[in-house]
């Protein structure tokens, strides 16, 4: 079982090998980012070694080399952890990077900073990895952080842009509000379980208080943009293309759900958090469906698609099946990382236009694209025998097969069903129908380093949901039986999506403008949170920070009530008890006055 | 410890016989030579500090900050040439002098043995540094600025005298070494809260307290750039220094007077960082941002727990090297846009690429980025003011976000955005600022893999 390790460390090394050669140069003779595309796809390779070995044999694994400190009672030491959700995980990360990789050396062809574009995706990917290998707490925040600031700077990618640097700062603001809880559920642990290590933890105590658990779950919630601290994804939609495509597969947003797998072991008797979990996925997942409805930025939809799918995830976690969120991870990072492909092969080829009401009848076009484009929808909808279907479908199932409220699985099923609506408007909108772009712009989609990267990704979303799940171990249960009606739901409500959605698409083609309605404008200004929370707030602490901090505390009570007071109590003092002053003619007077009259008694 | 000393006195020589061409590599190669003989030190071997004789000895908590200190002599010197070049050589050599006076009293008073010594010196720390700003300062606040520094430091720190001659006479002895031994508990009385005030005053307005830091932020932004380094990376850690010395003898009042103080800290610090949000100023910025850290490292000394030690110790060393490199930063700046207004240096990442990395790098380290040693002073800080109070996980929760808010928005500010057009023909960034920056981040990354040589005496 030696290969394990010495794969996985290779694997590792190979991908921080672009890190270090940038420094010397030797890549003089070939371009910087195919060398980075190489070294990910050769990475890829070995790391299915250990994966197929773990699906042959489901021994896992730690490696543990390198102590860094001993500190009292705590043990730090570099470790990794070969399990069945980091083994699964590193080679689908590293399929879908591999393809991103290879999709922006096209993109981004243009760009000055290109090899810098490239080493910033790579360390993106690498933290991601350092996340997810993580076998102690610090190690696994190393990564925790390390997402997040390569998320500040490849969102803030077009530096010039006021919009890229505000949604850059937002995008750390709401994880460093996660970092909070996260940093809470360290310190919680060190405080109680005296260790960060994940055997221990889970070892010593299964019966938790709700605090470090609950610190876990505003972690997530911030990482994987739950409702509440959700804004920041949309947003995130400034940075380039290939970056959403990242971000939005298979680093960064599922890096929370992730956290909530990992201490799985520890929430699974908690009843509490895990109702805390499946409301708030609920509510994500149906809340930023309805966001998507109405938008009409290309990529701000499938942004909120994936925002949907998260709480898709987090329901999952709430009704206490970490295998099938996880599945479904695997599986959406295919399809999400291909959608955000088409999309920018898309708006590339339009002229940078992300407006689908300037698209239409691009299936003539890019008839490529177009395909992958359904495809990629379809299999998000969770159509059967696509990838988005094994697992969708099973959490559905498990959803409304399991003891659990009502109103929350109601809210998922709506979810589920507005996920076809709105895949089903860009469809309509970008890919059917008459052209509505200038007809300017020369459509091209016939490079080997665009279709190359989407063909490989159209194959994994047909085939990799299939292939996962025939060949992982079945860690739960599953559920067997169930009424037909049951069994049906999941597609029921997708097929109503699917037919109410263009139903109601044809029909709009046929209408009158009408004043917007109320609903409309709650959908399409994301449900005012950005309005209501983005200006007031701030605004405080701003305020706060200008006139209690600086101009009333600092510049007026300490100055005053100190410093400036203490001078002017001495200053009049001074000036009134002294004999002197400042009378000089007198003073002299009284000298020459006394010198006169010495003289005069003298003589 | 002589061997440290004595070289550093003969700085002054070498400056003074050095001529005009060579006087900047002649004494920048020598300070770094004086490091060399500073590294042994940190090669503690058990408990036991390095006593060099009855004045002078080291251990695990002196010898980073001895360390830090000589190290950032050269740094100071490579610095400020800029800053000096219009000057003539004799002033320049004046200024250099004043430096390395500094310099000597600083390894002095971090190494010295007996309290009574350790106050000498550490007032005599005060006469080069306010030569410093009120001759070399930039603006005529600077005046200002030093009668602040000088009349804030001196009130706190008179009491302490007092207080010391008193321990004397009832100890019987001032020196760390045997204070550890003979020290007894104080008694409950007003008499003791009395004492402990006048022990930890002066420590308080060095490092300084919130309320009590108003000297800061003007000493900082008035100081020429040496002035702002050493003042931010050493002299704060003087008090931090002083206070884990001194807390020893001042068992077990600091128990009951600590509440008020750690209220302050964590409120202030809360206040000083949304300050930081609202800076126009850059210098003021990394300033009170130097106010909000501190103010951690207060916490954590007066918490009184071997992880928030650890966690202090730690802290000073990082918070050194990040704020001397923030102000370095801030000087380059300076040098080219000759304001000290963020909003005039937008987008100079168009312009400056390596120093946008530099400025990339030093925010992250500011804002605490694992692994860095930030990361692990503030973790640790924050874990024990955790376990003394739950609730405290709020304000050190909330200072770690506006910390990253601020470090951002200072990046931001500076190296992003559109730039403007005055700034078409700036100057290059020179070798020497590059080497400068480098060796800021050096030291940090390397002892980032090996953090235990800053944990200090609890590790």
């Amino acid at each position: 079982m030696n290969l394990y390790t010495s794969f996985m460390l290779i694997t590792l090394i190979i991908l921080s090998l672009p890190l270090a050669t940038n420094i010397l140069y030797v890549h003089k003779n070939k371009a910087y980012a195919s060398y980075v595309k190489l070294s990910i796809a050769y990475a890829f390779i070995t790391s299915i070694i250990p994966t197929t070995l773990f699906i042959f044999s489901g021994q896992e694994m730690i490696i543990s080399n390198w102590h860094w400190m001993i500190m009292q009672t705590l043990k730090l030491t570099l470790s990794f952890k070969l399990d069945y959700f980091s083994i699964l995980f590193v080679p689908v990360a590293l399929f879908v990077t591999w393809s991103i990789m290879e999709f922006s050396m096209w993109y981004m062809h243009a760009d000055p900073n290109i090899n810098q574009f490239f080493k910033y995706l790579l360390m993106f990917l690498i933290t991601m990895l350092i996340l997810v290998t993580a076998n102690n707490l610090f190690q696994l925040f190393i990564g925790w952080e390390g997402v997040g600031i390569m998320s500040f700077l490849l969102i803030g990618w077009w530096y010039g842009r006021t919009d890229a640097n505000t949604a850059a700062l937002q995008a750390i603001l709401y994880n460093r509000i996660g970092d909070i809880g996260f940093i809470l559920t360290m310190a919680w642990f060190l405080m109680y379980s005296n260790t960060w290590e994940f055997q221990q933890l889970f070892m010593l105590d299964n019966n938790l208080d709700m605090l470090p658990l609950v610190g876990l779950l505003v972690a997530a919630t911030g990482k994987s943009a739950q409702f509440g601290l959700h804004p920041w994804l949309p947003s995130a939609m400034e940075g380039p293309t290939p970056v959403s495509a990242l971000l939005h597969s298979s680093t960064m947003v599922v890096a929370g759900i992730f956290l909530l797998i990992r201490f799985h072991p520890l929430m699974e008797n908690n009843n509490n958090i895990q109702t805390l979990m499946l409301c708030l996925g609920a509510i994500t997942t149906l809340f930023t469906a309805i966001c998507a409805l109405t938008q009409n930025d290309i990529k701000k939809i499938v942004a909120f698609s994936t925002s949907s799918q998260l709480g898709l995830m987090m329901v999952t976690m709430g009704i206490n099946q970490p295998y099938l969120a996880f599945l479904h991870i695997c599986n959406h990072a295919f399809f999400k990382a291909m959608l955000f492909m088409c999309s920018g092969s898309i708006i590339h080829s339009l002229n940078d236009e992300q407006d689908i009401r300037k698209m239409g009848g691009l299936f003539k076009a890019m008839p490529f694209t177009s395909s992958s484009l359904i495809i990629g929808s379809l299999a998000l909808t969770g159509m059967p025998f696509l990838t988005g279907f094994y697992s969708k479908d099973l959490i559905i199932e498990s959803t409304s097969t399991s003891n659990t409220n009502a109103w929350a699985l109601l809210i998922t099923l709506i979810a589920t069903s507005l996920t076809a609506v709105y895949s089903t408007r860009i469809i309509f909108y970008v890919l059917l129908g008459q052209p509505r772009f200038i007809s300017m712009p020369i459509i091209n989609e016939n490079n080997p380093l665009l279709i190359n990267p989407i063909k490989r990704l159209v194959i994994g979303s047909i085939f990799a949901g299939f292939f996962l799940s025939f060949n992982i171990l079945p860690m739960n249960t599953p559920q067997m039986t169930m009424p037909t009606y049951l069994k049906l739901m999941a597609m029921a409500v997708t097929l109503l999506g699917f037919v109410l959605a263009m139903e109601l698409n044809i029909m709009t083609n046929n209408l009158k403008l009408k004043i917007p309605s109320s609903t409309f404008k709650f959908s399409n200004m994301l449900g005012f949170f950005p309005t209501t929370m983005h200006r007031p707030i701030p605004l405080l602490n701003l305020y706060m920070g200008q006139n209690t901090a600086s101009s009333l505390l600092d510049l007026t009570w300490l100055e005053k009530t100190m410093p400036k007071i203490m001078s002017k109590t001495q200053m009049t003092l001074s000036t009134t008890i002294s004999n002197q002053k400042g009378l000089i003619k007198l003073y002299f007077m009284s000298f020459i006055a006394s010198a006169l009259m010495m003289f005069l008694l003298i003589s | 410890m002589l061997k440290i000393i004595i070289p550093t006195i003969m700085l002054f020589p070498v400056i003074w016989y050095s001529n005009s061409t060579l006087i900047w590599i002649n004494m920048t190669s020598y300070s770094l030579m004086i490091n060399l003989m500073t590294l042994p030190l940190l090669n503690q071997a058990g408990n036991n500090s390095n006593n060099f004789s009855l004045t002078f000895f080291s251990d695990s908590l002196s010898s980073p900050l001895l360390m830090l200190t000589v190290w950032l002599l050269p740094l100071m010197i490579m610095a400020s040439q800029h800053h000096l070049m219009k000057e003539s050589l004799t002033r320049k050599k004046l200024y250099l002098s004043m430096l390395i006076s500094l310099q000597m009293f600083l390894i002095m008073t971090f190494s010295a043995t007996e309290l009574i010594l350790f106050y000498i010196l550490f007032e005599a720390t005060l006469i080069p540094t306010l030569i410093i700003i009120t001759r070399w300062g930039n603006q005529t606040e600077r005046l200002n600025a030093g009668l602040y520094f000088l009349f804030y430091t001196l009130i706190g720190s008179l009491p302490l005298l007092v207080a010391l001659i008193y321990v004397q006479i009832s100890l019987g002895s001032l020196n760390y070494l045997v204070m550890n031994i003979w020290f007894q508990d104080m008694s409950s009385s007003w008499s003791s809260n009395l004492l402990w005030l006048a022990c930890i005053m002066a420590f308080m307005v060095k490092m300084p307290l919130y309320g009590l830091h108003l000297w800061l932020p003007k000493a900082h932004v008035e100081a020429p750039i040496a002035g702002s380094m050493v003042l931010a990376a050493v002299l704060l850690k003087l008090g931090g220094y002083g206070m884990l010395r001194l807390t020893i003898i001042l068992n077990p009042t600091t128990k009951i007077m600590a509440y008020p103080f750690i209220m302050l800290c964590l409120w202030g610090m809360i206040m000083t960082s949304s300050i930081c949000l609202r800076q126009t100023d850059l210098k003021s910025l990394i300033a009170y941002s130097s106010v909000s850290h501190m103010a951690l490292v207060i916490v954590a000394i007066l918490m009184q727990t071997p992880w928030s030690f650890m966690g202090a110790t730690a802290l000073m060393i990082a918070h050194g090297l990040t704020s001397s490199m923030l102000f370095c930063l801030a000087n380059s700046n300076y040098e080219r846009i000759h304001s000290r207004t963020m909003l005039l240096a937008r987008g100079l990442q168009a312009f400056l690429p390596l120093m946008a990395t530099w400025w990339l790098l030093a925010s992250l380290t500011n804002l605490a980025l694992p692994p860095f040693i930030n990361l692990i002073g503030e973790l640790f800080v924050i874990m024990a003011s955790f376990s003394w109070s739950n609730v405290t996980i709020t304000m050190t929760g909330l200072n770690m976000l506006i910390t990253a808010l601020y470090s951002l928005y200072m990046l931001t500010m500076t190296q992003r955005g559109k730039f403007t057009y005055h700034i078409h023909n700036i100057k290059p960034s020179y070798t020497r600022e590059n080497t400068l920056m480098s060796m800021h981040m050096l030291p940090l990354i390397m002892l980032t893999l090996n953090p235990k040589i800053i944990m200090g005496l609890t590790y």
